[in-house]
């Protein structure tokens, strides 16, 4: 009887989950069929595009990477009901640091320099979500536009450094010098761009579900997400728990953009991480906050990115159909109307 | 220019420059005041600003296009509006969604339209400007308030009959009710989804027209051109109390502070990139002094 | 003839099972006061819910003035002329008492403007025709409990019911402000309105009713005229039995101090007089006080005090003779105070969070190895808890699908659990089946005889009273008697102490 119930419950979160995917997926088709000259070619590249060849996949994977960061980023955050708008910047700004570190080390060893540059990024990120922390603890500061508009004053300010200091007049691209060879992580799909810092990825999802379920402070984390009074009252430092989630968050989202520079980019390219942070949250809502549930959610998401890419080179339509797409999966992943209905609790008093 | 000459001008551009905000978070109010948070701003305005624009260009009217720049942004504001209430989505969320849909749609159809996903040139006359010679003269007056476009008066308008609207009228006293306490509302027999729906929906039409004064007074689309100026006309309902005469109180530093970032980028030697973050800058600053104030004002009570 | 007719009115809420009405008829006359009177739970609020078109009911049907009527909505209620008063009221505080009144029938000038002028007139009529005295044009924030009711009654009075419902209207209310609520009614009936007011307090049905229906799990159980029924009689129909608690209280010896008030006030914002107001207040080990009081009148607010969830305004609180007037709840857990509040389904526990979850928020230090919680260590001593105390239920699934019997054990465990000398309990057996309010008793009695301080806040007098070695009576934030809770305390002496009507300066 217990274990049916569990049952009915997964399956009923599935099913509101399955009709939203669904949607999503109907209305990438009807774009196409929309928008395209060559709609069933088009749609063949859109789904199965990123699965015709080595560097599609692999490169697929890697897009996921930087999203499991973010997304194990915004999940740590709503499981403790903060939010974090800010992760566009925090990534960006990640990147920056790592780059700087990378370029201020030059000869260094690549293992020592690499983690102190991934150490940078982390702790820039940190700081930036954290101060909307300190202040949402102080002053009642609403986090959610605080985190947003700090995140995007630093995005300028990252602007400033990659297409001027730190530009490297030596290549046509908007973007800073290129770091020294080692610290690139090692390839691990080649011909594509995958590289060890998937299995960081994986291994930070592990981290995170660990912290959550299994220690202290994830423990305290939860029960003040759930419900403040009762933490309170349960003698939890209530007022710290404003602050952590967001600096955690803020720690993976600057981590995301640490890695990227030393997997991906090898510097620091404008406006390179658009979207990581925004895609974190709607990767967080599918996953349902849940950290292992995030790295598939990730690699869906990236898929619809790469499909969009090889419809791009191989066909007629624009990258941007994925933005539309994904849209539709933000509008309904968190319709109670689609959810709920199953799913309602029953609750007696 | 002698310093007062830079100061007046400074004041004039900003008259002018404030007026998506204005619009935007005019209309925000609404939805605000009904309880709900409006993150789709942004979004709203950046469907305004491309359809105005586009429709401006295909046939060719500058009335036609922003009466379908806002109609469009109205649109988009009704599937925001509907997935919230209807389907029950998580507000914020929802709003999100918004401003990538429109972000993902405009690059879109630009694309399609004009196999252009960077700037998209319109040829169009330029939006009538108001000059009454006989207040000209007037040497403040004439000097700040006249020379802007229309669509600058009719923002104005729109705030003065918002005053009305929404301290006035049957209308606005259920509005405020909803959003105070909607339990309450629904109480009395009245459906409070009714009201905030149209709270949302005039928040579509006022951010519809917020983006169609971006566009046709460039004559352009350029891919996000709001850049911002939703959250920043958010975050102005807030530095507003809430309230019309706030709004424009609050519109009108951002608006100012936009116009000191373009005088700066021409006359001071800062890099472009500063100054484009100013105006967060000032806006979080803003937002910190607005919550301690609030916090030691809770207190003393 | 009956004016208003409800007939074989069935009602069940799939959620949780539960049958509220169950055949119901419920008749009531033209021109009367008639009182529902009920245990919680009883099934008059859903009653009255379908009367006024909150709730659809599963069967049954409604007549007014013999014809049969469709009530689908407040909206419906109200051009039926039925309107509510609801026991939380539903006041927009922010809003003038004239904008309260209008809202959602406003007079409407030139046919789009809300006409400010038109509406205070009106209120203002509705107000002098009816002998109240109110200004319309205050806001709602400003007002007292007594005047928000009436702004209630007015409200449906502008919409020209001729019914009124009342539910648990005398709840909120001092002694003087329900003695001019009943003469606001009986100058209602006697202008030919028809009034219906719930309650479970039987002073006020023999006081105020001419006519009483009483409902017991979900049944309508008699129907009588007021006149010729008594207390102890509609006692007995309420409950089925003659109420009596059976608690066996030993005597036991007082020791040490353990918790001291002195002299505690606390200030409200926007409030006349204090929230508490000089409060001095001992708890002995071995003692259990007892402090009663009717709502409003300070009891929340002490037991927000002594949890260390409110900072108090002045005085001091201290605990085996140390201060802790400044500690905030986390840091009195770690001193080991116990508290079982009042809310608890919101502050007590967290009802998405497993039963372990919620039994371990105050000890989990316990079960932590280098900062990894041992779920396993967790859920064994979750288990022997929820087996001391006959929980029924794994305790991995969420507390929320407990009964609320279930979910106060849970508490209790929980509490009892942290070694302490003292413990705090708000309402603990607020809402509660018998069966498990004597286990609650039981177990309180249990750790009196072990010789713990405890301070017992209830509204429930029978509970005070038979629980109680000292009884206190807080009225307006005062404590305004302190008594040994001898045989010869009686429940109309505390009562009027409860009411303001009495009061000794200790």
């Amino acid at each position: 009887m217990k274990r049916w119930s569990r049952w009915r419950e997964l399956l009923a979160g599935t099913a509101g989950l399955s009709v939203t995917l669904g949607l999503s997926f109907l209305i990438a088709v009807a774009l196409i069929l929309l928008l395209s000259k060559q709609p069933l070619a088009t749609i063949r590249w859109f789904f199965i595009g990123p699965f015709t060849n080595k560097y599609y996949l692999g490169n697929m994977l890697n897009t996921a990477v930087p999203l499991v960061f973010t997304g194990l980023g915004i999940a740590v955050a709503f499981k403790s009901s903060v939010f974090n708008l800010g992760g566009e910047g925090q990534v960006y700004s990640g990147a920056l640091v790592t780059t700087v570190i990378c370029l201020a080390l030059p000869a260094a060893n690549g293992y020592g320099g690499g983690l102190a540059s991934l150490a940078g990024a982390m702790a820039c990120g940190a700081v930036l979500a954290g101060l909307s922390g300190l202040l949402k603890m102080k002053w009642g500061t609403d986090e959610l536009i605080s985190t947003f508009l700090i995140s995007s004053a630093v995005g300028f300010i990252v602007n400033y450094f990659i297409t001027g200091p730190l530009d490297d007049p030596a290549n046509n691209l908007l973007a800073s010098y290129a770091i020294a060879p080692q610290y690139f992580l090692a390839g691990i799909f080649p011909p594509s761009r995958l590289n060890v810092s998937a299995g960081f990825a994986v291994l930070a999802a592990a981290a995170v579900f660990f912290l959550l379920n299994y220690t202290h402070t994830g423990y305290e984390m939860r029960m003040c997400g759930l419900n403040r009074e009762f933490s309170r009252y349960g003698g939890i430092n209530v007022s710290a728990y404003v602050v952590l989630p967001l600096v955690l968050s803020g720690a993976l989202h600057g981590l995301a953009g640490g890695l990227a520079v030393l997997g991906t980019q090898h510097m620091a390219v404008k406006d390179f991480s658009f979207g990581m942070g925004w895609n974190g949250i709607a990767v967080s809502l599918i996953a349902k906050n849940n950290p292992l549930a995030v790295v598939p959610a990730a690699v869906f998401f990236a898929w619809l990115e790469a499909g969009a890419k090889a419809a791009m080179l191989h066909s007629d339509v624009t990258f941007e159909i994925a933005a539309i797409v994904q849209s539709v999966i933000f509008y309904l992943v968190t319709a109670q109307a689609l959810y709920g209905a199953l799913r309602r609790r029953k609750v007696r008093l | 220019m002698k310093p007062w000459e830079v100061v007046l001008s400074l004041v004039h551009n900003a008259v002018g420059i404030m007026t998506p905000f204005l619009l935007a978070a005019t209309g925000g109010l609404y939805t605000e005041l009904a309880g709900m948070l409006n993150i789709a701003l942004e979004g709203l305005m950046l469907v305004g600003a491309f359809f105005a624009v586009v429709f401006a260009g295909l046939t060719g009217s500058l009335a036609l296009g922003v009466a379908l720049g806002i109609a469009s942004s109205m649109l988009a504001a009704l599937l925001f509006g509907l997935v919230t209430l209807k389907l029950k989505a998580n507000v914020f969320i929802a709003g999100l969604a918004t401003n990538l849909l429109a972000s993902g749609l405009t690059v879109v159809l630009a694309f399609q339209l004009f196999k252009n996903k960077g700037v998209v040139r319109f040829e169009l006359g330029s939006l009538p400007v108001l000059s009454v010679p006989a207040l000209q003269g007037i040497p403040l007056l004439g000097g700040l308030l006249l020379g802007h476009n229309l669509l600058v008066y009719v923002s104005w308008a729109i705030v003065l009959a918002s005053v009305v609207v929404i301290y006035r009228t049957p209308f606005g006293l259920r509005l405020r009710g909803t959003g105070l306490n909607a339990p309450t509302v629904a109480s009395l027999g009245l459906r409070p989804q009714a009201y905030q729906l149209a709270g949302i929906l005039i928040s579509g039409f006022t951010c519809g027209l917020a983006g169609a004064w971006m566009t046709l007074n460039l004559a352009a689309f350029v891919p996000n051109i709001t850049s911002g100026r939703g959250w920043i006309a958010l975050v102005a309902i807030y530095l507003g109390n809430k309230t019309p005469v706030g709004i424009v109180v609050a519109s009108f530093v951002f608006g100012l502070s936009e116009a000191f970032s373009n005088y700066a980028q021409g006359a001071l030697k800062v890099p472009a990139d500063f100054i484009l973050a100013f105006p967060y800058f000032i806006t979080v600053l803003a937002m910190i002094l607005y919550s301690m104030w609030r916090h030691y004002r809770a207190r003393v009570r | 003839m009956a004016y208003l007719r409800m007939r074989g009115i069935t009602k069940m809420y799939p959620e949780n099972n539960v049958l509220a009405n169950a055949e119901v008829d419920f008749e009531v006359r033209r021109n009367e006061i008639h009182a529902l009177v009920g245990e919680n739970g009883a099934g008059k609020s859903t009653l009255m819910k379908i009367l006024y078109g909150l709730e659809r009911p599963d069967r049954g049907g409604i007549e007014l003035e013999g014809r049969p009527v469709h009530i689908g909505s407040p909206l419906e209620a109200g051009r039926l002329g039925i309107g509510m008063v609801h026991q939380h009221f539903r006041l927009i505080p922010d809003f003038t008492i004239a904008e309260n009144v209008v809202l959602g029938v406003e007079p409407v000038r030139r046919g789009l403007f809300l006409d400010r002028e038109k509406a205070q007139a009106s209120v203002r009529a509705v107000i002098q025709e009816y002998g109240f005295s109110i200004d319309p044009s205050l806001r709602v924030r400003e007002l007292t409990v007594g005047q928000m009711q009436v702004v209630e009654i007015i409200k449906i009075l502008y919409r020209r019911a001729q019914l009124l419902i009342l539910d648990e209207p005398t709840s909120v209310l001092t002694a003087q402000q329900i003695q001019k609520l009943f003469l606001t009614l009986r100058h209602l009936r006697d202008i030919g309105k028809t009034v219906i007011i719930i309650t479970h307090k039987l002073g006020e049905v023999k006081e105020i009713s001419e006519r009483v229906t009483v409902m017991r799990a979900g049944r309508v159980v008699a129907v009588r005229d007021t006149a010729e029924v008594d207390e102890r009689e509609l006692s007995r129909l309420m409950v089925g039995k003659a109420a009596s608690l059976q608690v066996r209280r030993e005597p036991a010896a007082r020791g040490r101090a353990v918790l001291e008030l002195r002299q505690v006030c606390l200030l409200g914002r926007g409030q006349d007089h204090p929230l508490l107001d000089r409060v001095d207040l001992t708890v002995h080990a071995g003692e259990l006080v007892g402090v009663a009081g009717v709502g409003g009148n300070g009891l929340a607010e002490l037991e927000d005090v002594v949890s260390g969830l409110r900072r108090v305004s002045s005085g001091r609180i201290l605990h085996d003779g140390q201060e802790i007037t400044r500690l905030d709840a986390r840091e009195l857990r770690r001193r080991g105070l116990a508290y079982v509040p009042a809310d608890r389904l919101h502050r007590g526990s967290s009802l998405t969070s497993s039963v372990m979850e919620n039994m371990i928020i105050a000890s989990h230090h316990r079960f932590l190895r280098g900062g990894v919680l041992r779920r396993r260590q967790a859920e064994g001593f979750a288990s022997r808890l929820a087996e001391r105390f006959s929980i029924e239920g794994d305790p991995r699934v969420p507390i929320g699908t407990l009964s609320g019997g279930n979910i106060q054990k849970v508490i209790l465990a929980r509490e009892l659990a942290s070694r302490t000398d003292f413990i705090l309990f708000s309402e603990p057996t607020w809402g509660l089946d018998v069966a498990s309010s004597e286990f609650i008793y039981e177990r309180i009695m249990e750790i009196r005889g072990q010789g713990l301080a405890i301070l017992l806040l209830s509204s429930n007098l029978d509970e005070i009273l038979s629980l109680a070695d000292t009884l206190v009576v807080m009225y307006r934030g005062r404590v305004v008697a302190r008594l040994a809770n001898s045989g010869a305390v009686s429940k109309e002496l505390v009562g009027e102490y409860m009411l303001g009507l009495k009061e000794d300066r200790p």
